[in-house]
């Protein structure tokens, strides 16, 4: 007989890796980054989008490994049964500093002109891990494409770290390849074939570039034309795109003081990547055109015409009222099929069923279109 | 898009005369790759980028010391379309200057003179016209079986050793070369039968071996002698690699200014196929643009994939995951010609050659010695031994790079040092290629120190910040400080960038570009005290 007088030891997962002393499980293919993260250690990165494949490029995301000479990107390095990672170490704070020291030499000194735009993720983490800031400046080499005449796309070489999110951004999530990474060495810039404006290119103006950019180098022009504050001066409202059926969710960047006070929607930014259905993603639409928002044209209220033909403003109950006795008035005089229906590639899936029973059942004509059906 | 499409973008870049307006789109409409990265790519390569400049010249720490900046000058003045250009591995022959895609050794003033305003007129009276031109090389006279290679004998007909290694089987090749202790020879020594094990017992049945021959490192240029006097070796030793680990297909690429070498390489490949010696493996070519980076490995299989040449994260090794993500072994040119010698004469022999490491080993010297060239001497001789094979040295020895620009400095105290990887590499500098630069008491070594930091910042690929930036932020941190712009020291960081360079980049390059600068200032520090720099 066996005796047992001793309890079993606490089973270790069948996969674990050490964060900081703390065992963290974790799933075949997972990277040293989303175990630490999961672990709540604090690493910094910048070329890392989840959307991506992991470039290992802008070196911020660096850990010390057990057993291995070198520091690795913890982005880029899948975890490793029984491997111990450390992410605070005097070794990882000397490698913070100076590698954000060295980033700053090639950066704008002038605040207001790297935050131009966006938040500027390198100097929140340079001042996060403060590092030195006296090592001095070099002027950038990199091209600009200031001659680019697209109305949407700002590219502020000065301020790009040739970190390739946008490159690989265009490529891996949108299938575009507009753009690229170009010379080499601190010559390395973002370009389009032959310095090309972006319209004349594949590029769909769907501003991903804008959206994962580290430090706003790529940035939207209409702000820049409006000299909107810092984007963290901004109030972040959540909404629908209201463009197609989709539903991609979007966070205007209200001015709270703009148009005497009452706000303005200065920009559009995507939630981040992860959070909502679109996955950080939008198109040209939902990014750049959301200026009808305060429009003075735009319709706030229904409008019927009176007897003189002009349109004047009504409830929404007689609106409809008098929608609904003309449309009965046409079938009566002329028939189901005297009536036609268009429904509108900006209405739901479930919108655009109900217009078509409202075509069939209620008024039983088969005359009904979606404008996205040609 | 195919793999063969993509990677024929760089040739049809060259095929069109660089990248000029439009040629771009031309290329994404024929290959399927987007024309975006067709721009990316031309752009990264200077002889496609730059492809106006018909003329380049070396300026290299041993061909400005052999005369470059005068040639320079003079071309510039004659409004020939010139610049400069990185090493173009021809430290023994100085100055080296590139016309188009052919490198010319020893070009004078007076050949500048003679060409007029016509670049393509450019000649060197030391080899003029089509002359297939070597290096001076050594020792002469050893007898069969002394030197591993032996650059000095003719080649030897194609196919007995690799007959010798297919009877001996996969496996019996890989033993021979552990028991020859056959170290890398392009710059990390890492033990060759590691690498061809490792790719034999591979699941994926596709592999390849890929011939590194873009050789470029400041200070050597002994592939380049193998090639031109040796090919029966490095085809030898491709096809009994192929055979040990299984392979069809071997990639040699040669960088874009081995016009001469490439020629006789082809002219043998092409004997091999007519022969059929080597049943069905092939030998392909690749013709480099005019980028260092790419002598980085994974640098060199993304060049060979048709991209940008940006070293790749490590691991996976190329072992694992190589070109085009299969198996791959991919050697240095003096590496794999050594292969034969071991096969016929075996591992113990081979192991004997050396003194303090494994084999002979061909050393480049160049700088301030009597008679710059290649000398196969045993691995770990003395810097004087060397310097004694190669005619002695002229004037006083002061210092000496043992293995490159990324070796950095060692003082002449270090003269009489084993030169192998295991001591160097204590030291803190490396043997890397062997490629010795002599320097004597009329160079100052801050002057030298900032030829090295413009070589690495030329030639950094930019993918990572600490190589990207701290390359031109020690460079122009040295020439502030000879201008005497010292405020507080611009000199003061160096360490500190210097230090990241080394953790943070991502490849060898960035991480040994500090070299030269921090040896220099350890072992100079009186050079950095003067304020303005003499030239050397």
């Amino acid at each position: 007989m066996i005796e047992r007088s001793e309890p079993d030891p606490p089973k270790r997962p069948a996969r674990s890796i050490q964060v900081d002393g703390r065992q963290m499980p974790f799933q075949a293919g997972e990277t040293i980054l989303e175990v630490a993260q999961r672990a709540g250690a604090e690493i910094p990165t910048l070329c890392h989008d989840p959307r991506l494949e992991p470039a290992g490029a802008c070196r911020t995301c660096l850990v010390e490994v057990e057993g291995q000479r070198r520091l690795l990107p913890a982005c880029k390095t899948p975890a490793q049964d029984g491997a111990e990672v450390r992410t605070e170490t005097e070794r990882i704070d000397r490698h913070r500093k100076t590698l954000f020291a060295l980033y700053l030499t090639d950066h704008p000194q002038d605040i207001e002109v790297a935050e131009r735009g966006a938040p500027n993720e390198l100097l929140e983490m340079a001042a996060r891990y403060e590092a030195p800031r006296d090592w001095g400046f070099m002027e950038s080499l990199r091209d600009n494409r200031d001659a680019d005449r697209n109305p949407y796309i700002h590219f502020n070489a000065d301020t790009c770290i040739s970190c390739a999110r946008c490159t690989r951004y265009c490529e891996e999530v949108e299938g575009v390849s507009a753009i690229t990474l170009a010379g080499r060495g601190a010559e390395t810039t973002i370009a389009t074939v032959d310095g090309l404006s972006l319209m004349d290119t594949t590029c769909e103006m769907c501003g991903g570039c804008v959206d994962v950019c580290p430090t706003g180098a790529m940035g939207e022009k209409m702000p820049l034309t409006r000299e909107a504050k810092p984007e963290r001066e901004l109030t972040k409202v959540r909404s629908t795109c209201n463009f197609c059926g989709v539903g991609c969710q979007l966070d205007l960047n209200v001015d709270p003081d703009a148009n005497d006070g009452r706000g303005q929607v200065v920009k559009v930014t995507s939630p981040p990547a992860g959070t909502t259905t679109n996955d950080g993603n939008l198109c040209v639409k939902g990014r750049f055109a959301y200026d009808f928002i305060h429009h003075e044209e735009r319709i706030t209220s229904p409008l019927v015409r009176n007897d003189a033909g002009e349109l004047v403003p009504t409830s929404w109950e007689n609106a409809l009222s008098v929608a609904a006795a003309g449309l009965h008035g046409v079938s009566e005089r002329h028939g189901p099929n005297g009536l036609g229906f268009v429904s509108s590639s900006r209405c739901t899936m479930e919108e655009n069923y109900l217009v078509q029973k409202l075509s069939r059942a209620v008024f039983k004509t088969n005359n009904i279109h979606q404008c996205a059906a040609t | 898009m195919s793999r063969h499409d993509a990677a024929s973008v760089p040739d049809r870049l060259r095929e069109a005369g660089g990248l000029l307006e439009g040629v771009a789109r031309d290329i994404a409409r024929e290959t399927g790759v987007p024309e975006a990265h067709v721009w990316g790519i031309g752009s990264f390569y200077h002889m496609l980028s730059r492809s106006e400049a018909k003329v380049r010249v070396c300026t290299g720490l041993s061909c400005l010391l052999g005369g470059a900046q005068e040639v320079l000058d003079a071309a510039k003045a004659q409004g020939l379309p010139v610049e400069e250009a990185s090493c173009l591995a021809g430290c023994d022959v100085p100055p080296a200057v590139l016309r188009d895609r052919r490198t010319m050794p020893h070009v004078t003033v007076e050949d500048v003179k003679a060409a007029g305003s016509d670049w393509s007129k450019l000649d060197s009276a030391a080899a003029p016209g089509e002359t297939e031109w070597t290096g001076a090389v050594g020792p002469e006279g050893a007898a069969d079986g002394e030197l591993a290679i032996d650059l000095c004998k003719p080649a030897a007909p194609l196919g007995a050793a690799f007959k010798a290694a297919s009877e001996l089987g996969p496996e019996g090749v890989i033993d021979l070369l552990e028991a020859a202790g056959l170290q890398g020879r392009g710059g990390a020594g890492f033990p060759a039968h590691i690498k061809w094990r490792g790719v034999a017992g591979q699941a994926e049945q596709e592999r390849f071996v890929v011939l590194n021959a873009d050789e470029g490192e400041p200070g050597t240029f002994k592939d380049r002698e193998c090639m031109l006097r040796r090919p029966d070796l490095v085809l030898e030793g491709l096809a009994i690699a192929a055979h040990a680990i299984g392979a069809k297909d071997c990639y040699l690429y040669l960088r874009g200014e081995f016009e001469v070498p490439l020629g006789i390489i082809r002219r043998m490949i092409d004997e091999a196929h007519a022969s059929g010696i080597y049943g069905d493996i092939h030998f392909h070519t690749h013709e480099g643009n005019g980028a260092y980076i790419c002598g980085e490995e994974t640098a060199l299989l993304e060049a060979l994939e048709g991209k940008r040449g940006m070293p790749r994260i490590k691991p996976p090794f190329p072992v694992e995951v190589g070109l085009w993500g299969k198996p791959t072994l991919i050697h240095n040119v003096e590496t794999i010609a050594c292969v034969p010698g071991i096969v016929e004469r075996g591992g113990e022999w081979f192991r004997g050659l050396g003194r303090t490491e494994a084999g002979t080993k061909l050393y480049c010297v160049s700088g301030h010695v009597g008679q710059p060239g290649t000398y196969e001497l045993p691995l770990g001789v003395s810097l004087d031994e060397l310097v004694a094979a190669a005619g002695g040295y002229v004037g006083e020895l002061k210092a000496f790079s043992p293995g490159g620009a990324s070796s950095g400095f060692l003082p002449a105290e270090r003269r009489g040092d084993p030169l192998d990887f295991a001591h160097l590499g204590g030291l803190g500098s490396m043997l890397g290629s062997a490629g010795v630069v002599v320097l004597n008491d009329t160079v100052d070594m801050r002057w030298a120190a900032a030829q090295q930091l413009r070589f690495f910042e030329a030639e950094s690929c930019g993918q990572c910040a600490p190589c990207r930036i701290g390359t031109r932020y020690l460079r122009e941190s040295v020439e502030r400080q000879a201008r005497g712009d010292d405020v507080d020291g611009p000199l003061a960081n160096a360490a500190d960038a210097a230090w990241q360079m080394n953790e943070g980049s991502i490849c060898g390059l960035g991480q040994a570009a500090p070299l030269p600068l921090t040896s220099a200032l350890k072992y100079f520090p009186e050079a950095f005290e003067e304020e303005t720099s003499k030239e050397g």
